[in-house]
């Protein structure tokens, strides 16, 4: 017999159905304890809210299934990320501190220093079983959605834990198959480690038994305009003597598209998707009429 | 015959409500107007242009205009005000969002087209075209498409393979004003022109004949010079400025100079300054009656 609910229960669903319909296109708890075993001391949840007992996570879909279809590819490099996964998460915390009364915050997820973030929305989506680790640049994958975007909420209230999935989303059954025949999945034939890209895993029956990811390369193709080509752009600019070539560069499109990013940064979050689109996961979500 | 339109689960929807309740969402959401134009009417845009170049499937331009300045705002004696709050970023935000219902309830592809630009300051698409050819708004002897009640309005467009019914262009252009036909006759020239004529140091030219715009003449470099004084543009200016004076003491002047500072707050608060002259559009009779507030 199924046991009724618990106001937990009901508090826990009522809050990931404001998260939805704040927003986001998933939504999931996780047990702040549940960070312990993954990560050091500084980045668990219990490290910037004191009590913090439940993390609140949200994804939300960053181009438009439009966008994906569209040929011209620097439209899918600047189409607008509307960042409603911390819309959801600035609605979610507001309502358990006014409605509920126990301490809420957005978790932290932006680097403030070097390239990693207080604390970890990947990890914080797989906890919450809203999806697992992929080859494709360890870009966590939903099941159903494929790629997301992710928000998180600390909290001191207690909150119904989601499981993390059971099955790896990671490599899909094409995937695996594609494999077995041609020794690659498509998103490592898309950006080889080894010709000049990103990825390389190796798969055995069925699963992620290693995995390789460029990290740095991929940086540099992914996130090439905003505020780090900026900073490129101001080195190479303070290291040029010639006056007309200091303008040839402060006037090109590259100059003013780093600028326009940093302005609009939600028009520029990244700039290279080839692993994600020849990715199966979520395809089907993302075809339209 | 209209095309069927379904929702996400596949049952059918009378086509009718479906464009009402998009409009009227787009409406609570801040748009001032919004148009269902035939893509069909782009075509002759430059290739890269085109809604089918952006998005293959598109079969329906919605185009929503808005977010302009408010009344107060016009009526403001500091040109500061309009200098530092002219921005397209509230309706490109609706776009969005509508852009996103569209997909998810209705299962359309739907693309708010960037309000940025592409390669060379081009833009993805013109917004302008597109507001004309949904009936949004006409061509002006300003530049900007006027809507006849709204006048000046900020524009966003969503392509989508959603199947709407078409709104025609305008019928009668907003452009020229009545008012301003009477002032052509009588002194040769219209609001927009006196304040802004190409003969004169501005941007603006052109004549009324039959009334009707005839032979436009306008200075883009000139005009965007002093629109875009701060933002991108004038970032680039100031920091050429920067690095070519040799005088550390000067150059550490620049940097820390207002005109710095300001420039840096319109990239990072790009909601906050996108156009600082709004001249021609302050002269322009067309929407004035509703900026007339107690």
């Amino acid at each position: 017999m199924e046991e009724p609910a618990t106001e937990v229960d009901t508090t826990t669903d009522a809050i990931k159905a404001l998260a939805l319909r704040a927003g986001a296109k998933v939504a999931g708890v996780a047990a702040a304890s549940a960070f312990n075993e993954y990560v050091p001391a500084g980045h668990r949840p219990t490290d910037f809210l004191p009590g913090c007992r439940s993390v609140v996570v949200m994804g939300a879909q960053g181009p438009s299934n439009a966008a994906w279809q569209s040929p011209n590819r620097r439209l899918m490099e600047i189409t607008g990320y509307d960042f409603r996964e911390n819309v959801s998460a600035m609605v979610v915390a507001d309502h358990i501190e006014t409605e509920h009364g126990f301490l809420a915050m957005p978790a932290p997820g932006l680097p403030t220093s070097g390239q990693h973030p207080p604390m970890s929305m990947m990890l914080s989506a797989v906890l919450a079983g809203l999806g697992t680790r992929s080859i494709a640049a360890n870009i966590i994958l939903n099941p159903t959605h494929g790629l997301l975007y992710y928000a998180a909420v600390l909290t001191t209230m207690e909150l119904r834990p989601d499981h993390q999935l059971e099955d790896e989303v990671c490599p899909a059954r094409s995937c695996v198959l594609l494999y077995e025949q041609e020794g690659r999945t498509p998103c490592m034939a898309v950006c080889p480690a080894d010709d000049g890209g990103c990825i390389d895993a190796t798969i055995e029956d069925g699963r992620i038994t290693s995995s390789y990811f460029d990290r740095e390369r991929c940086s540099t193709r992914a996130m090439n305009f905003g505020i780090r080509g900026h900073i490129k752009q101001v080195e190479l600019l303070s290291n040029l003597a010639d006056r007309d070539e200091r303008r040839a560069l402060l006037r090109s499109d590259d100059f003013r598209r780093n600028l326009a990013s940093i302005g609009r940064y939600k028009e520029s979050v990244a700039q290279c998707f080839e692993c994600m689109r020849v990715c199966p996961v979520g395809r089907y979500e993302r075809k339209l009429k | 015959m209209t095309a069927v339109v379904t929702n996400r689960a596949g049952d059918e929807l009378d086509p009718a409500e479906v464009k009402a309740g998009l409009v009227t969402t787009a409406k609570r959401r801040g748009a001032s107007v919004v148009g269902i134009g035939d893509p069909a009417l782009l075509d002759d845009q430059p290739a890269g242009m085109r809604p089918h170049d952006l998005l293959p499937q598109t079969r329906t331009m919605i185009v929503l205009g808005g977010a302009a300045p408010r009344a107060g705002e016009w009526h403001s004696p500091r040109a500061e005000v309009l200098e530092t709050l002219g921005t397209a970023d509230r309706i490109g935000v609706t776009a969005s969002a509508i852009a996103r219902q569209i997909e998810d309830d209705l299962g359309y592809y739907a693309l708010a087209v960037p309000t940025g630009t592409d390669h060379g300051d081009q833009p993805f698409l013109r917004f302008s075209d597109a507001a004309v050819a949904a009936g949004v708004g006409s061509a002006s002897l300003a530049g900007p498409a006027l809507h006849p009640d709204h006048g000046f309005l900020y524009l966003a467009v969503i392509l989508t393979s959603l199947p709407l019914e078409f709104d025609a262009p305008l019928a009668t252009p907003a452009c020229p004003a009545p008012e301003c036909v009477e002032r052509y006759a009588e002194r040769g020239t219209t609001p927009c022109i006196e304040v802004c004529d190409i003969d004169d140091g501005g941007c603006l030219g052109g004549e009324i004949v039959d009334g009707l715009v005839i032979g436009r003449r306008y200075d883009a470099e000139r005009c965007r010079d002093r629109v875009y004084h701060y933002w991108v543009p004038g970032y680039q200016k100031v920091l050429e400025a920067a690095l070519d004076e040799p005088d550390p003491a000067r150059r550490k002047m620049i940097l820390y100079g207002s005109y710095f500072t300001r420039t840096m707050w319109s990239i990072t608060y790009s909601n906050v300054s996108q156009g600082q002259c709004f001249e021609c559009v302050k002269a322009c009779p067309v929407g004035g009656d509703l900026r007339a507030l107690k």
